[in-house]
């Protein structure tokens, strides 16, 4: 299951709203991965790899989960997303 | 499997400080990861890579060098400076490329940081280490004054 989402935070997710979503992340209980759209997935528990992704302010990405809960995983995080972390 | 414990070293000059004591509640908490923090000398100084590796991102203010073994080491330079857009970063190295500990990033200025009412103090962080693992970073400098190039904690 895939959810489209726009990053709201000005800077996109730099240091610290990265901390702040892959540690909703990694509190999920499936793996979840996102990608810059047309790219390859990286794993949202990896702080690196989301850093990685270099995501700007207002790029969309693409969050993905399998399994029971997904639908609810994929809300939450996608909430956190169009949140502005830098708030 | 992990091979070697990483020595990670100071990439500014300054006084080395427990990431607790980050003016930033989220680096002080350890959420982006663990590792210390630098509390720059004021003035033009030359920011270097704490390990060697590869230079994956870099940005005027911020960067990650992933070693040899996959490990990646966040050098964030002061609190909020993203705000700064680049202002008073001069880019010494590409991005993707390979840098020896102890290799010329970024040249900037602690003191204009400071001026822009920001704090200059720069986190220095074990990215994707585990949490829990009290272990995981072993050595960290008798917290006090360091130089650029000086082993600042090992990752085990």
């Amino acid at each position: 299951m895939q959810r489209t989402v726009t990053v709201a935070s000005r800077v996109g997710l730099h240091a610290r709203p990265a901390a702040v979503f892959v540690k909703a992340a990694s509190a999920a209980s499936l793996p979840v991965t996102i990608a810059k759209e047309g790219k390859e997935p990286v794993n949202a528990r990896s702080i690196l790899a989301v850093l990685g992704l270099d995501v700007r302010g207002g790029e969309d990405v693409v969050l993905e989960a399998d399994g029971d809960g997904a639908e609810g995983i994929l809300d939450k995080l996608a909430d956190l997303l169009t949140e502005d972390l830098e708030g | 499997m992990r091979s070697r414990p990483l020595a990670v070293v100071a990439p500014v000059s300054g006084r080395a400080i427990a990431l607790s004591e980050v003016p930033d509640a989220v680096f002080a908490q350890n959420m982006v990861g663990p590792g210390a923090a630098i509390d720059p000398d004021r003035g033009p100084g030359v920011v270097v890579s704490p390990v060697s590796g590869i230079l994956v991102k870099l940005k005027p203010h911020a960067f990650v060098v992933t070693a040899e073994d996959g490990r990646g080491v966040l050098v964030h330079l002061g609190i909020d400076t993203v705000n700064l857009d680049g202002g008073g970063f001069v880019l010494l190295a590409e991005e993707g490329s390979m840098v020896p500990a102890g290799a010329p990033v970024i040249r900037w200025n602690p003191a204009a940081v400071e001026a822009a009412g920001l704090s200059p103090v720069c986190p220095v962080i074990a990215l994707d280490a585990d949490r829990t693992a009290a272990e995981v970073l072993t050595g960290t400098v008798s917290l006090g004054a360091v130089s650029a190039g000086d082993r600042l904690f090992t990752w085990a």
